[in-house]
C-alpha cells in the first residue's frame, strides 16, 4: 500500500523533472489567482466577526450570523435586493429580445454596403466607456441645459430633473444600457444565423415562403438553441446588474427604486468602512450569484450538450 | 545538380515485442518487426489496428509500455524524438503558416543552431530535389496541396535522418494527386535510400510503395510480405479480402473426400476440384472457406481443365470499361466477377442472364473457417 | 443584379420596412454622438438655448482650449496610457503561459486546474474582501497594483486555451521531433499560430483598461495616479449633478455642457481611431470564447 503511494510519489516526481518547463509556465497564473482570487475569499470570513482594522481579519472575534440578522432587519438592505432582482427582470424583459430582433433585421438586408455600415455603428457604443455614457446621460437629462428638458420646454412641457425622480431611473437605466450593448449583442445572433444551411431558405423560396415567413419557420428555430443559452447565462447572472453604471448615475433622491445590492455594499463597505456588514452582504450575493450561475450551466449542459465553458 | 549524389547514413529499425496500452486497454499487442536499412515498409490496416500508434512509438511521440524499439545500435525507448534521427511526414503537413517554405524546410536545422550557411545549403539541396525553388518565399496557404506535401517532405530531408516516418501523408489530397505524390514518394526513396516506415490505410498504396507490407489488425500483425507475395498468398481471410480491389471472394463450404481426391462442395451443393499440392491436408468435412478473386472469376471458359462451375445469378452489372463487375449471388452470398471477356463490348445484356460462372483453379485460395488461415 | 423579379411585392414592402427600421436604429445610436460633436465645438450660449440639435452654431474652440489647458488632464490621459499599454503587457504575459500550459493534455491534474480558473468565473469573494486583500498586500494607492490585480480574467484565459486546444497537435509533435523545448514550441510554435486570439484578447485586455474606472477609484488616491475615467467621472458627472455649480459655469464662450463634451470627444477619439480594428477583432473573439467548447 505504502510503496504502491511512494511510487504514485516518484512518479510524480519524475513528470514534473520532465515537463517542469510547463509547470514553470503554468506558476505565474496559478500563483496570480491564488493571491487575487483565492486569498480574498479567505477573507470572506469576516462576514461572521466582529472587523477590527487593527485585529486583521484573522485575528478578528466570531460573531456568527449577527451581520446577517442586522442585515436581515435592515430595510434597506431589503430594498437592494427588491431592487436587483426587479431591474434584472425589466433588463430581461425589454433589453433581452432587442439583440435578437437587431439581428434577424440585420440578416434581413440585402444591400452589404448599408448592412455593413448599419452593424459597424450598432457595435460602437458598446465601446464607450460607462462613465462616458453616463456623462451623456446626465448632460442629455440635466433640468436647465439638457436637450431633453429644452426639447420639452420647446413643445410646451415642464421641464423635469429625470434623474432625481425615483419613477425615471430603471427607464433610464435600462433604455440607456440597451443603446450601449443592444448592437454588439446582436453579434452572437448573427453568428449562429450565418450557421444556417442556405438551401433552407432556398427550398423554402421554392415552396412559397414569404420573407416574413423564412423568418418564423426558418431562422427563429435554427438560432433557438443560441437563444435559449443566452437567455440562461442572462438568468445566470441576474444579480450581476451593472452596479458600476448605477453608481454613475443614482443619487440618494432615487436610491428607492436604484440601490441594488453591490451598491448598498458599495456605500457601506468602501465609503462606509463597515467592513464586516457589507463583506456579509456579498457573500449573500455572491452566494446566491454562484446558484443562479451554477444552475445555469447545468441546465444549459442539459439543453445543449455544449456547455458555456 | 550535385545534389543528385547524396549519400545519406540509414539505418535498420527493429521492434521486439512491442506493446502500447493506455490503462487497461492495450493498442499494440506485442508486435516484432524487422526492418532492414534502405527498405520502405508499409504499415496497412484498417483504422484502430495500432499502425499509427506503432509509427509514432518508432517516432518516440508516443511512450512504449513494453518491448524495445531499436534504431540502428540503440534501444531507444528513453529517447527524446529528437535525438531518433528520425524524421516524420505528418497527415496534415503541420506546416507553419506563419513561416515561407524556405523557413519551414530550415525550421528545425535552425532549432538546433546549425551555422546559417549549412542551412542554406541543406534547404537550397532540398529543395532541388523537390522541385520546390520557385516557392521558398511563398506562404504555405499559397501553395497546392501536393506543393505542401512536397514542403513537409523537404522539411524531413533536410534533417538527413536515419530513418523517414510518413503518416497517411497522402489522405488530405484529391485521387489523381495521390496518385501523382505517390510516384513521387517512391522516386525520393530511390533516389535517398532511407529507411522508411509509412502507415496508410489504403492498400494500393501499400502495394505499389512497399519493398514490404506489414498488414495489422487489433494491434497485431497478420502477415509481413512483398506487396506480391501477401496479395498471392494472403495467410488469412483478413489479408485476402483486405488486399486487392475488388476484394477477394470468399465463400463456405465444406472438404469432401473420395478416391484420394478432394474437392469442395458450396452450400448449394456446386462441387469446386481442389487441384492437388503438395503437403495438402484436409479432413473430410472439414468447414472452409473457398477464395476467388474477382479476376478470377469469368462466365467464360478459357481453360477446361483448371476451371470449375458454379450456379450463380446476376445482381448487376457495372460495365468500367474495358472490363466489367458482375455483382452474383453464389450459393446464396454475394459475389463479384471482373470480366474481361466482357469488357469494350457495348451490349451487356447477354452476360446479365448468366446462370454459371467459372472459377479458376489455378488461384484457387482456400482457408479455414474457424481459424480463417490458409491452409492451402 | 438580376433582370427577372426574385421577390414579391409583399417582400419589397418588407424589405423596406425593414430597412427603414434599422435606419431610424442606427440614426438613435450615433445621434448621441453628433450632438456631443456639435455642442463640443458650438458657443456655451448657443448649446445652452437649445440651438445646437445637429450641427454646431457659433463655431469655437473655446471648450477645447479650456479643458486641453488642465494639466490634470494631461496627467490623467498619460496614465491611461500608462495602465493601458503596460497592463495590457503584464495581462499577456501571464494569461499565454498559464493557457498554453492548461491546454497540454499532459499536465497533471489538468481537471482541477481548469476548475480552479474557471471556478472564478462562478464565485467571487466580492468587493470587501478584495479591497481588503489589495491593502493588505500594499497595494493601495499604486501604480503597480493597477497593473498587476487586474491582470488576469477566467473568460481570457479560456479563451485563450481553448484556441490552443484547436490547434493540431501535429505541430507540437513536429516541432518537438525538431527539438523544440517547451518555450520555443510556445514562442515560435504557438504564438505565432495564434495571431489571431492573441490580437483578440490583447483588445479585450485593452478596452477593458481604457474603459474601466471603478477600482481605480477606489483604490487610487493620489490626483497624480488617476486614469482618465476617474478623471471624467470627477468632471462630468459629480459636478453635473450639482446643478448650481452647472449653471454658474455658463459664459458666451463655453458652459458646462460645452465644455463636458469636449472632454468626452477627446477622450473617445483614441477608440475611434482603433475602432475598426476592434470591430474586426471583436467579432472573431466573440465567436471563439462565446457558445464553445
Amino acid at each position: 500500500m505504502s510503496s504502491n503511494i511512494n511510487n504514485k510519489i516518484t512518479g510524480i516526481g519524475q513528470i514534473l523533472r520532465k515537463d517542469w518547463q510547463l509547470y514553470l509556465l503554468l506558476a505565474p497564473m496559478v500563483i496570480w489567482f491564488i493571491v487575487f482570487l483565492y486569498t480574498p475569499m479567505a477573507g470572506l470570513q469576516i462576514a461572521f466577526k466582529d472587523f477590527s482594522l487593527f485585529k486583521g481579519i484573522y485575528g478578528s472575534t466570531w460573531v456568527g450570523f449577527e451581520h446577517f440578522q442586522t442585515l436581515f432587519n435592515d430595510e434597506l438592505f431589503i430594498r437592494s435586493i427588491g431592487n436587483t432582482f426587479l431591474i434584472s427582470l425589466y433588463s430581461l424583459v425589454f433589453a433581452f429580445p432587442m439583440p435578437i430582433i437587431l439581428a434577424l433585421m440585420f440578416n434581413e438586408l440585402h444591400h452589404a454596403m448599408f448592412k455593413k455600415t448599419a452593424q459597424t455603428i450598432a457595435y460602437l457604443p458598446h465601446f464607450i466607456s460607462v462613465v462616458i455614457v453616463a456623462g451623456m446621460v446626465v448632460s442629455f437629462l440635466s433640468p436647465t441645459t439638457g436637450i431633453v428638458n429644452l426639447v420639452l420646454d420647446y413643445f410646451g412641457f415642464e421641464k423635469t430633473y429625470f434623474l432625481t425622480n425615483p419613477d425615471y431611473f430603471r427607464p433610464i437605466f435600462i433604455g440607456s444600457t440597451m443603446w450601449k450593448e443592444a448592437g454588439f449583442e446582436s453579434i452572437v445572433y448573427l453568428a449562429a444565423i450565418a450557421g444556417v444551411n442556405p438551401s433552407l431558405y432556398e427550398s423554402a423560396r421554392v415552396d412559397g415562403a414569404s420573407r416574413w415567413q423564412q423568418i418564423w419557420r426558418i431562422t427563429l428555430p435554427s438560432i433557438l438553441p443560441t437563444i435559449i443559452i443566452m437567455l440562461i447565462i442572462r438568468i445566470g447572472n441576474l444579480v450581476e446588474v451593472g452596479f458600476e453604471y448605477i453608481i454613475l448615475l443614482y443619487q440618494p433622491a432615487t436610491f428607492e427604486t436604484s440601490d441594488v445590492i453591490s451598491t448598498f455594499i458599495y456605500r457601506v463597505g468602501l465609503q462606509g468602512s463597515q467592513y464586516d456588514i457589507a463583506t456579509a452582504a456579498g457573500l449573500f450575493n455572491a452566494v446566491i450569484a454562484f446558484i443562479l450561475v451554477y444552475s445555469a450551466n447545468r441546465i444549459s449542459r442539459k439543453l445543449s450538450s455544449s456547455s458555456l465553458w | 545538380m550535385n545534389s543528385a549524389n547524396v549519400t545519406l547514413s540509414v539505418s535498420n529499425v527493429s521492434l521486439k515485442k512491442v506493446y502500447k496500452r493506455y490503462g487497461s486497454t492495450e493498442i499494440v499487442k506485442g508486435i516484432d518487426l524487422e526492418i532492414g536499412a534502405h527498405e520502405f515498409v508499409v504499415l496497412v490496416g484498417p483504422s484502430g489496428c495500432g499502425k499509427s500508434t506503432t509509427l509514432r512509438m518508432i517516432a518516440g511521440l508516443e511512450e512504449i509500455s513494453d518491448g524495445t524499439v531499436s534504431i540502428g545500435e540503440r534501444v531507444v525507448n528513453k529517447i527524446p524524438p529528437k535525438d531518433r534521427d528520425v524524421a516524420m511526414v505528418f497527415q496534415n503537413y503541420a506546416l507553419y503558416p506563419h513561416l515561407s517554405v524556405a523557413e519551414n524546410i530550415a525550421f528545425g536545422l535552425k532549432l538546433r543552431k546549425t551555422p546559417k550557411d549549412r542551412v542554406k545549403a541543406a534547404v537550397d539541396e532540398a529543395s532541388s530535389i523537390l522541385s520546390l525553388d520557385p516557392y521558398l518565399e511563398r506562404k504555405p496557404s499559397d501553395l497546392s496541396g501536393g506543393q505542401r506535401q512536397r514542403v513537409a517532405m523537404g522539411r524531413a530531408i533536410v534533417r538527413h535522418p536515419k530513418v523517414f516516418l510518413f503518416d497517411e501523408p497522402l489522405s488530405n489530397l484529391d485521387a489523381k494527386l495521390r496518385t501523382q505524390m505517390r510516384a513521387e514518394i517512391k522516386r525520393l526513396h530511390k533516389r535517398l535510400q532511407v529507411t522508411t516506415v509509412y502507415v496508410t490505410h489504403d492498400q494500393v498504396e501499400a502495394m505499389t510503395l512497399a519493398d514490404r507490407i506489414v498488414i495489422m489488425r487489433d494491434g497485431k500483425i497478420e502477415q509481413i510480405g512483398t506487396p506480391m507475395d501477401v496479395f498471392l498468398h494472403p495467410a488469412n481471410t483478413f489479408v485476402a479480402s483486405f488486399i486487392g480491389s475488388p476484394p477477394m471472394n470468399l465463400l463456405d463450404g465444406k472438404i469432401r473426400k473420395s478416391d484420394g481426391k478432394v474437392a469442395i462442395e458450396l452450400n448449394d451443393g456446386c462441387i469446386v476440384p481442389v487441384p492437388h499440392k503438395d503437403g495438402m491436408s484436409f479432413t473430410d468435412g472439414q468447414e472452409v472457406r473457398v477464395g476467388f478473386r474477382p479476376e478470377d472469376l469469368d462466365v467464360v471458359v478459357n481453360d477446361q481443365n483448371h476451371t470449375a462451375p458454379m450456379n450463380c445469378s446476376v445482381d448487376l452489372v457495372e460495365p468500367l470499361g474495358s472490363e466489367a463487375l458482375l455483382h452474383l449471388q453464389i450459393a446464396g452470398q454475394s459475389a463479384v466477377a471482373k470480366t474481361t471477356s466482357h469488357g469494350r463490348s457495348s451490349d451487356m445484356s447477354g452476360i446479365a442472364n448468366t446462370t454459371q460462372v467459372f472459377g479458376n483453379l489455378k488461384h484457387l485460395h482456400i482457408f479455414d473457417r474457424a481459424s480463417e488461415q490458409s491452409i492451402y | 443584379m438580376s433582370s427577372f423579379n426574385l421577390y414579391s411585392r409583399g417582400d419589397k414592402v418588407f424589405g423596406i420596412i425593414n430597412a427603414t427600421l434599422l435606419t431610424l436604429f442606427v440614426l438613435s445610436t450615433l445621434y448621441p454622438f453628433i450632438y456631443i460633436a456639435a455642442s463640443s465645438i458650438s458657443s456655451g450660449l448657443a448649446v445652452t438655448s437649445g440651438d445646437v440639435l445637429l450641427f454646431p452654431k457659433d463655431i469655437t474652440f473655446a471648450a477645447y482650449d479650456r479643458v486641453l489647458s488642465d494639466p490634470v488632464f494631461w496627467t490623467s490621459y498619460a496614465n491611461t496610457m500608462f495602465y493601458t499599454i503596460f497592463g495590457t503587457l503584464v495581462s499577456l504575459a501571464i494569461i499565454i503561459p498559464g493557457a498554453y500550459a492548461l491546454s497540454r493534455k499532459r499536465l497533471l491534474g489538468r481537471r482541477y486546474l481548469n476548475f480552479f480558473v474557471a471556478f472564478t468565473m462562478w464565485f467571487h469573494a466580492g468587493m470587501i474582501p478584495f479591497f481588503l486583500n489589495i491593502r493588505d498586500l500594499g497595494l493601495l494607492d499604486s501604480r503597480i497594483g493597477i497593473l498587476i490585480a487586474f491582470a488576469c480574467t477566467a473568460f481570457n484565459i479560456i479563451l485563450l486555451r481553448n484556441f490552443f486546444e484547436s490547434i493540431p497537435e501535429s505541430f507540437e509533435e513536429a516541432a518537438k521531433m525538431d527539438g523544440a523545448n517547451e518555450f520555443t514550441l510556445l514562442w515560435k510554435v504557438y504564438i505565432p499560430l495564434s495571431k489571431p486570439a492573441l490580437v483578440t484578447i490583447a483588445l479585450f485586455c485593452i478596452v477593458a483598461r481604457w474603459n474601466g474606472y471603478f477600482w481605480a477609484m477606489v483604490l487610487l488616491r493620489d490626483e497624480d495616479k488617476i486614469p482618465l475615467q476617474v478623471y471624467l467621472k470627477k468632471i462630468i458627472i459629480e459636478l453635473n449633478m450639482d446643478d448650481q455649480f452647472a449653471s454658474s459655469l455658463i459664459n458666451s464662450e463655453y458652459s458646462f455642457e460645452t465644455i463636458v463634451a469636449a472632454i468626452i470627444v477627446a477622450s473617445i477619439i483614441p477608440v475611434l481611431a482603433v475602432y475598426p480594428y476592434l470591430q474586426k477583432h471583436f467579432n472573431k473573439g466573440i465567436m471563439m470564447g462565446g457558445v464553445k467548447e
